[in-house]
This record gives structure tokens, sequence and C-alpha cells, in this order.
């Protein structure tokens, strides 16, 4: 064994520029598939931060099928005991409470169909970043009830501006009377989604309470939590602790089924481009190896001729692939780190491109792991062991006299 | 001379080969009778063409045979494995070619050794006979240099010291000085014959020089694929 791993690893070395070039297409593939793979982990990242971080929360609790009534009735059962049992949960480590309803709103210039957000500015400063897309006015002020903060398209419709007033319209819930409500725009937001930017204000939670005739009731909860993996986690027993009496509890994939739908897309992608990649860097691999045995016909005549067995001739070959896919995996592994390295460094510049409803907000980096340093170059190696079975067949079949007599 | 007249190394019978040459049928061989004793020091001779590689190819079970019996050391190669050909060649063949004989990335004292680490001969055993065969063919100090660091007369001389020293009963040599100078060539053959008379090795080479010719104890003259002469000389 140990010798034909000696005289492999010597052979792969006997014509160098062609080791380099075979190695080098090697290499650069897997280099490739680990940046690729670095790209589509950073940006299912920034997808999930983006979207969790923006508005949507990790998670939220709500009444059973308001998610797809939106009735304004239909709040959370004991939302005062889900609270509490909140506040005392420490995998959760912000929460913020929200009232939602379809409302008319109407300015002087114009009337549309909003949906009102009835939120604690404080707790959901640490759930959302709406404050931070406010780019007009200020943020929504808790001791204000008036106030109100919309995005700036939907301000640009109603051809409103800081200080003007607008008039929410909106049914009571429990009896469907309309109540109407005079308000100042205290801040504009801008947060690249145009669902939110033209269709979504926020007023303060007991102003909407008072509003919609749900005194003490909210119809979501949003959830932020100390492990992001119970965001990712649908089996996680957080869901089921918090689904009964009535409400459900869902993670962020169970929220946006589109993004869950484009990252496993992206996963997906990411094994075709590996399989792609493999399948051109076999053929390179067996007529890199192919060359080689050609070139040594007489040799291997020889070999056979006092006394190597053809499997040995054959394990020769593919221990012969075995060095080269070790010294392209090398390549391979510090190509694929300095470049990945450089990137996560300066990152990619995706910021303000919308995606299955999700905005990218932050510049995309992507994510370093230890599996594409080792699970990607032994697939890599053991593909190319797999690979060299063939001209390692053919070597093993090979007849001494003719190899001898073929050489000149 | 050492021959053992009771023991036949090779019996070729009625050996014929037909081969495909760019589709066109070649009568390598015809219908050879031929037998081979051991210690023997033959020349197998005749011009290119006649069949002298081929007839070392089919005794040693490198190639087959179309029609006729090769039986090497009283074993009928036509029922061996290719296995049991493979072990057979390691264990009691020894092979020199014209050239190329060597690995070229493995240095002289591991192209020597290569047949006895498949014999799985241990270290100590191994060590010791190449460092006596190359003291013995004047290879000292050769151990570590690769092939490509020898000249043409020193590397034959390697493959010779590889093909002996598993200790075969029988050394073929296709051409071996083909691409030796005349001195280098007589060296080398005086070198092999030396072996032949201290050791007993049969050994049977082909050549089509007729200096060489005369250091062989018989001549087996080859015409278009049949034993045209076989004769014993001084």
């Amino acid at each position: 064994m140990r010798l034909y791993m000696k005289l492999a690893w010597r052979n792969i070395f006997r014509n160098k520029r062609r080791t380099f070039i075979a190695g080098s297409a090697i290499g650069i593939g897997l280099a490739s598939l680990i940046f690729v793979d670095a790209i589509v982990l950073g940006m299912e990242e920034n997808m999930i931060h983006s979207a969790t971080a923006s508005f949507l929360g990790e998670g939220q609790i709500h009444r059973d099928g308001f998610r797809t009534t939106f009735d304004v009735e239909s709040t959370i059962i004991g939302s005062e005991k889900v609270t509490a049992k909140l506040e005392a949960q420490p995998v959760v480590e912000y929460f913020a409470p929200r009232l939602l309803s379809f409302a008319m709103i109407s300015s002087p210039a114009n009337v549309s169909g909003v949906t009102i957000v009835g939120i604690d500015p404080d707790r959901e400063r640490e759930i959302s970043q709406i404050d931070e897309a406010v780019i007009e006015g200020t943020y929504l002020d808790t001791n204000s009830a008036r106030s109100i903060v919309i995005g700036d398209k939907l301000a640009d419709l109603m051809e409103v501006e800081l200080g003007d007033r607008v008039v929410l319209t909106a049914s009571h819930a429990h009896g469907g009377e309309l109540s109407q409500e005079m308000f100042r725009v205290s801040g504009i937001f801008h947060m690249a989604v145009d669902g939110m930017d033209k269709g979504m204000v926020f007023i303060s939670l007991g102003k909407a309470q008072q509003m919609l005739n749900l005194a003490g009731e909210v119809h979501e909860i949003a959830l932020k939590f100390n492990n992001a993996e119970i965001g990712h986690n649908e089996q996680a027993s957080f869901w089921t602790t918090y689904s009964t009496d009535g409400n459900e509890a869902v993670g962020w994939a169970t929220l946006m089924p589109q993004m869950k739908a484009a990252l496993d897309f992206g996963q997906f992608s990411t094994l075709i481009v590996g399989l792609i990649l493999f399948a051109v860097v076999s053929l390179g691999i067996i007529n890199t190896l192919f060359m080689s045995l050609y070139e040594r016909m007489f040799e291997f005549g020889v070999m056979r001729a006092v006394g190597t067995q053809p499997f040995a001739m054959g394990r020769l070959i593919v221990f012969e692939a075995g060095a080269l896919a070790a010294v392209s995996c090398v390549l391979g592994i510090i190509l694929g780190l300095v470049v990945t390295y450089v990137f996560t460094r300066i990152g990619i510049d995706y910021t303000g491109i919308e995606y299955v409803g999700v905005t990218f907000r932050e510049l995309l980096y992507p994510v370093m792991q230890l599996k594409q340093y080792v699970l990607y170059p032994v697939a890599v190696f053991l593909l190319t062991m797999v690979v060299g079975l063939y001209p390692a067949s053919y070597a093993a079949r090979m007849n001494a006299a003719k190899a001898m007599r073929r050489s000149f | 001379m050492n021959a053992d007249n009771d023991h036949k190394v090779i019996i070729a019978e009625g050996v014929t080969k037909e081969y495909s040459d760019n589709g066109l049928p070649v009568m390598a061989l015809r219908g050879i009778d031929l037998t081979i004793e051991q210690g023997e020091f033959a020349a197998i001779v005749g011009p290119s063409g006649s069949g002298k590689t081929t007839f070392l190819n089919v005794v040693s079970g490198l190639d087959s045979i179309t029609e006729g019996s090769v039986r090497l050391d009283g074993k009928l190669l036509s029922t061996m494995s290719g296995r049991e050909l493979s072990d057979y060649r390691r264990d009691r063949i020894g092979f020199i070619f014209q050239a190329y004989n060597l690995i070229p990335v493995l240095t002289v004292e591991e192209n020597v050794e290569y047949i006895m680490l498949l014999q799985g001969i241990d270290k100590k055993e191994r060590h010791r006979r190449v460092r006596d065969l190359l003291a013995q063919l004047g290879l000292d100090g050769m151990a570590d240099r690769l092939p490509s660091r020898l000249s043409g007369g020193q590397q034959q001389r390697v493959a010779v010291a590889r093909a002996i020293v598993s200790r075969p009963a029988l050394v073929l040599a296709d051409e071996p000085t083909a691409n030796l100078d005349s001195k280098t060539a007589l060296d080398l053959i005086d070198m092999m014959r030396r072996l032949n008379e201290e050791s007993g090795v049969t050994f049977v080479f082909s050549t089509h020089d007729s200096m060489i010719m005369a250091r062989a104890r018989r001549l087996i003259v080859l015409k278009d694929g049949r034993i045209d002469r076989d004769e014993a000389q001084a």
C-alpha cells in the first residue's frame, strides 16, 4: 500500500505543469463552491435578518385564524396572561404587542386604504426598525396619542408633510360602527418595501385600542429570541407551548413561506452549482489521468510484466487521483479561504434590492463555516478517487505486451 | 555450463501467434518447438519482425498464443489464471527490456527492491540483497540515485539487478543491449554470463548484434516466425 502511495505521489509531479493546471482547475472549482456556499449562507442570514429585524420579528403569536381572516375581533385570547408568560420566558429577548386593522386614511388631497398598526413605541424599537427607517420627523412618542408615522410613498400619495393632519376611519370591533380619528403626521419612514411604504401607518397602541374598541387587546405579539435558532426551527418546543388556548405561535419561516422557499432554492442552487462543477472537474480529472496513463504505457507494461497484479495497477491510478485531489484541495481551500475572507471584510452591496418581499438593508457578508473547508474538500477528494476508477479499470485490464507494443 | 538437462525451464510446442496490426493479420510465430534447459545462456537472434519479442512475450505469459502450448517449469501456461501468471512472473521470471526498464520516480534501490516488495520480503532482507547485488554489479554509491541520473549502461545494469534480485529460475531479456554502445553492450552481456555461471540462472535474450551473439552458448535463429537454426556455441 505504502509503495503505491509513494509511487502515486511522485508520479503526479512528473509533469508539474499538467498537475498544476489540473490541480488549479479542481482547486478553482472547489474554491467556487466554497465561495458560492458562503454567499448563499450570507444571503440567507441577510434576508432573514432583513425580514425579521425590519418588522416581522423572529416569530409571532396570534389568535388561530387571524393570519388568514385578519378579522379585527380575532385578538389573542388571554393576551395579558400570554404577555406575562413571555416576560418570564428566558429564551425571549424582546416582544412587542401590536393591534392591526384595515382602515381608510384621508387627507385634503386624497384617500387611501391602509393597515393601521398600533404599537408600543418603546417595545417596538427593540423588535423592528421602524424607528431607524424614519427619514423625516420623529418616531412615535408614547405620550402623544395623536401622532402618526406613515410611509414616504403614502405621504406623496396623500400629499401631506410633517405636521399635516390626516384622518383614519376604521370599524369598531364588536358592532362594526365606524370610528374616525384625526392625527398629525409626526414622522415619515422609508422601509424600501412597497407594501409598507404605501400601505402601513403606525399609531400608539393605546390609541389604536381605543379607536377599535379593543381595550387591553392585541392582535399580534412579535418576538425576538436570545437564540435565533428558535426562529428557524419550526419544531422548537416554544411554538407548541404558546400554540394553546386558541392561539398560535409560529416562526418566520411559517410567516414568510415565500422567503423560506427562496432560501431552500438557494441551497438547491448551491447543490446544482456543485454538481455542475464536479461534472466539469471529473472530466478534467479523467482527461489528466488518461493522458498520464498513455504517456506511461511502456512503464505500465513493465510493471505488469514483473508481476504487479492488475488490482495493484488500478490501485496506483486511484492513488494518483487521490494525490491530485489532495494537491487540488489544498489549492482550493487556500483560494476559497482568501477570496471568501476578503469579501467577509468588504461585503457585497445588494442594499435596496427587494427579493421575495424582503429588501436587503445591509451589505451582504459571505458566511464562512467549517463544513465548507472540511465537507466540500472531502467530497472533492472522494469524488476524484471515484472518478479515478475509470482510468484505473483501464490500467488494470491492460495487456502488458500490447501496452509495450503501443508505446513505440 | 550449469545446465541441468533433467530440468526443462521452457517447453514450447507448436507455438503459433497471430495478431492483428491495423486490421491486417500478422503471423508472428509459426509452429515453434523449443526447449530451454535450466542454466542455459541462450540467444534468440534474427532480423526485425522475425518474432523474437513475440516469442519472449508468449513464453513468459505476457501475451497469449493462438495455437500450441507453452510449459514453464512444467506448468502449462494456458491453464494458469491471470493472477497466477502475475505471481509466477514475479517469483520465477526476471525481465530486462531494451529501454525504459526502470520506474523513473523510484531510486535505484527502490527499483531493485520493487519485486521483493511485491513478494512481501522483509525490509532487512531486501536491503541486504539490494546492497550486495549493487556492489556485485558495480553500482556502489548509486542506490539513492534516480534512473535519470544514470547512464544507459548503468540503467541496464540496474535492470539486471532487478531481474535477478528475487532469484528467479529464468531471466528473459528483450534486446537488452539495443540502446548501448558496443563496449557497454559487451560489458553487460559479460556480466549476465558471469551471473549465469555463478548462480545458475537461466538467461534467454534476444539480439541482432553479432558481437553479442558470439557470447551466447546457444544460438536460436528465428526467421519469419520459424526456427531457422538452433545450435550450441563454444
